[in-house]
C-alpha cells in the first residue's frame, strides 16, 4: 500500500525514538566496559557518556591481571565462571536436544507419548522457584550441587519443552515422501530416522539448538540456587565484583556483562527466522 | 501408560501401505524414542511433587539435622497452610506481582503492537531496524539487571538525561525509594520484553490478507476502522498467545528485579519469586516454602487447564 509523506516522517521518527530507548542501556554498558576507573566511577556532573581514554583494563582485571588503577584483587578470575556457563549451557542443550528431538519424532511419526505436549507446557508454566526445594534436595543427594554437570542436567530438563516443541513442528512440516520411499526400499524405521531424517533436518536442528543454548546461557536463578563457589556461572559471579573498599566495580561488571551478552545476541540474530516459532512453542510460524 | 498409548494410537507414517510388522516396529521405536523425555519429565515432576507434598506438612529445614525423609518427626498438622493464609508478606508479594503484571504486560503489548503496525509494510532500512529493536530480548536478563542497576544510580545516566531536560542537577534515588524502585524494575521489564510482543505481533500482522484491506479502503473504511474490523479479529489467536506467554513469564519475574533491588528497599519490590527465594535461602524454613510452592502450583494448574480449554474452544470456533 502507498503511504503518505507525513506518515513516512512519523514512522521514521517513531522508529528512531524506539531505537534510542533500545540502544541507550546497551551502549551505556559498552561504554562503561571500556572506561578507566576515573571515568566509570564518576557520578553526576562528571559523568562521561563515551570513554575519553578507552582502555582494556576492565577486561584485564576480570581475567586476573592486576591493574595499577585498582587496589583490590580478585579471589577468583572470571575464567572459571565463563567455563561453567559454557559447559552447563552446552551440555544442557545437548540433553534437551537429544531427548526433545527423539521424543518429537516419536510423537510426530508414530503418535507415541501423547501426554508429552501438555506435560511439557505445564513444566514451562511453573515458576522455577516453586519447584526448586525438591530439586535442591535431590541435587544434594546426588552430589550434583555446585557442579557444572548438575546445572547441565537441570538446564536440559528446563529447556526440554522448547526443544521438543520446536522439533515437533519441524517434523510435522517435513514432507514424508522421502522417508516412505526409504521404508519401501526396506530400511528399518530407526535407520530412516538416523540416516535420512536427521541429516535432512540439519538446519532446523541447528536453529533449535542455538535457541535452546540462548535460554540455558541466560539462566540466573537456577545457578544462584545450585552453585555456591566452585562452579558459579557468569551472572552469579558478577555479584562478587564489588568490594567494601571500592563499592561496585562497575567497569569490571560492564566488561563481563558485555562478554556474557554478545554470544546470545549474535546467535539470536542468526536464527531470527525461527524466533517466533521457538517462543510460541511452534504455535506460530514466521 | 505411554506404552499403551503408543500401541493403540495410529501409525501416522504410511499407514495405508505399512505392513503390520512395520507398524509394530514403528510403535516400538516411537516408545523408545519418547522414553528419555518421559523419564526426564517424571524425574522432575512426580517425585519432586510427592517430596514437596510430604515436606509441606512438616517444620523441616535443611538445618534440622535430620534427613528430609525423616521429616514426619516434625509433622505440624497443616500449620504451614494456615500460616500461609495469614502471611501478609506473602499476600502483599502476590499483590505486587499482580500490579507489575498489570502494568508491564499491557504496556509491552501496546508498544509492541504500535511498533508492529509501523513495520507492517516495507520501507528502506526495515531489516536493520528490525534486528536492532529485537536486541533487548536476547540480552541475558541478569546482565540487563546489572545494566539497569547502573542506569538508575542517583549519579547515573538516567538522572543525567533528566538534568539536561530540566536544566538543573537531578539526584533522584531511584532504587532506594519504594515507589520509584518499583517503577524502575517495571521499566527494565518493559524494555526487555516489548521486543518479544513486537516480534510475535508482527508475525501475525503480516498474515493479514492485503486484498481485504484494499477492499475495505475502497468501501471507505478509514485506518482505524480497518484495524478494528479486519486486523484485530484476524489476529485474535496470536494476541491471546502473545499475552499468555508474557503473563506466564512475567509472573515468574526474578532475574532483573532481584539484581536491581534485591526486592528492596524493605519489601517494596518483593514479588512472589523473590519472596520464595528469600524464605528459601535466608529463613531456610523449607517446609513452609514447600507449602507456598505447592499452593502456587495448584492454582497455576487450575488456571492453565481452564485457559487451555478456552483456547481449544476458541480455535474450534474460528
Amino acid at each position: 500500500m502507498k503511504r503518505s509523506v507525513p506518515f513516512e516522517i512519523f514512522r521514521y521518527a517513531a522508529i528512531l525514538a524506539a531505537m534510542a530507548v533500545t540502544l541507550v542501556p546497551i551502549l551505556w554498558m559498552v561504554s562503561m566496559a571500556f572506561k578507566p576507573i576515573g571515568e566509570w566511577s564518576a557520578t553526576g556532573a562528571d559523568l562521561t557518556w563515551w570513554p575519553k581514554h578507552p582502555t582494556l583494563a576492565n577486561f584485564q582485571f576480570v581475567f586476573g591481571h592486576s591493574t595499577n588503577d585498582l587496589i583490590v584483587a580478585l579471589d577468583h578470575t572470571a575464567l572459571k565462571p565463563i567455563l561453567s556457563s559454557l559447559l552447563s549451557a552446552v551440555f544442557g542443550t545437548a540433553i534437551a536436544m537429544s531427548a526433545g528431538t527423539a521424543a518429537a519424532y516419536g510423537l510426530s511419526r508414530f503418535g507415541s507419548g501423547q501426554n508429552l505436549p501438555l506435560a511439557l507446557i505445564q513444566l514451562r508454566l511453573f515458576p522455577p522457584m516453586a519447584v526448586m526445594i525438591p530439586v535442591m534436595i535431590m541435587w544434594a543427594f546426588l552430589n550434583l550441587n555446585d557442579t557444572w554437570w548438575g546445572l547441565a542436567l537441570i538446564y536440559g530438563i528446563v529447556t526440554l519443552p522448547f526443544a521438543f516443541w520446536l522439533m515437533k513442528t519441524f517434523f510435522d512440516d517435513m514432507p514424508r515422501e522421502i522417508e516412505e520411499a526409504a521404508l519401501v526400499e526396506g530400511c528399518s524405521r530407526l535407520r530412516v530416522f538416523t540416516r535420512i531424517t536427521l541429516p535432512m533436518m540439519r538446519a532446523p536442528l541447528a536453529s533449535a539448538a542455538l535457541f535452546v543454548f540462548i535460554l540455558n546461557w541466560s539462566d540466573y536463578l537456577i545457578a544462584l540456587l545450585l552453585t555456591t563457589r566452585e562452579w558459579v556461572t557468569i551472572p552469579v559471579y558478577m555479584a562478587s565484583l564489588s568490594s567494601s573498599m571500592t563499592g561496585q566495580l562497575y567497569g569490571a561488571k560492564a566488561a563481563l556483562g558485555l562478554i556474557a551478552a554478545v554470544p546470545p545476541v549474535i546467535m539470536g540474530i542468526a536464527i531470527q527466522r525461527h524466533l517466533v516459532r521457538g517462543l510460541t512453542f511452534g504455535a506460530l510460524k514466521q | 501408560m505411554s506404552a499403551v498409548t503408543a500401541t493403540i494410537s495410529e501409525d501416522k507414517m504410511g499407514t495405508a501401505r505399512a505392513k503390520p510388522a512395520q507398524r509394530d516396529e514403528g510403535a516400538r521405536l516411537g516408545f523408545r524414542l519418547t522414553l528419555p523425555a518421559q523419564v526426564l519429565v517424571l524425574f522432575i515432576s512426580a517425585f519432586p511433587l510427592l517430596m514437596q507434598l510430604y515436606i509441606s506438612v512438616t517444620d523441616w529445614s535443611p538445618l534440622s539435622g535430620i534427613g528430609w525423609w525423616n521429616a514426619w518427626e516434625m509433622w505440624n498438622s497443616f500449620a504451614n497452610y494456615t500460616d500461609l493464609a495469614a502471611d501478609t508478606r506473602f499476600w502483599s508479594a502476590l499483590q505486587r506481582t499482580a500490579v507489575v503484571m498489570l502494568v508491564c504486560v499491557p504496556a509491552e503489548f501496546l508498544l509492541g503492537l504500535a511498533l508492529a503496525t509501523l513495520f507492517a509494510d516495507d520501507f528502506p532500512g526495515k531489516r536493520i531496524f528490525y534486528s536492532i529493536l529485537l536486541m533487548p530480548m536476547m540480552v541475558v536478563p541478569a546482565v540487563a539487571g546489572y545494566m539497569f542497576f547502573m542506569l538508575f544510580q542517583s549519579g547515573g545516566p538516567v538522572n543525567d538525561i533528566l538534568s539536561r531536560v530540566v536544566g538543573g542537577p537531578v539526584t533522584i534515588a531511584w532504587l532506594s525509594d519504594p515507589t520509584l524502585a518499583l517503577i524502575a524494575v517495571m521499566i527494565a521489564d518493559i524494555w526487555q520484553w516489548t521486543p518479544l510482543m513486537f516480534l510475535i505481533l508482527l508475525a501475525g500482522l503480516v498474515g493479514v490478507p492485503e486484498d481485504q484491506m484494499k477492499a475495505a479502503t475502497l468501501l471507505g473504511a478509514n485506518a482505524w476502522q480497518r484495524f478494528t474490523t479486519i486486523v484485530l479479529p484476524k489476529m485474535k489467536t496470536i494476541i491471546i498467545i502473545a499475552l499468555a506467554i508474557r503473563v506466564i513469564e512475567n509472573f515468574k519475574i526474578f532475574d532483573t528485579l532481584y539484581i536491581m533491588t534485591g526486592g528492596g528497599p524493605g519489601v517494596a519490590t518483593e514479588t512472589i519469586s523473590v519472596y520464595i527465594y528469600k524464605v528459601t535461602t535466608q529463613d531456610l524454613i523449607w517446609g513452609y516454602v514447600a507449602a507456598i510452592a505447592l499452593a502456587i502450583l495448584i492454582v497455576l494448574s487450575i488456571v492453565a487447564v481452564y485457559a487451555m480449554k478456552r483456547l481449544a474452544a476458541a480455535r474450534q470456533g474460528a
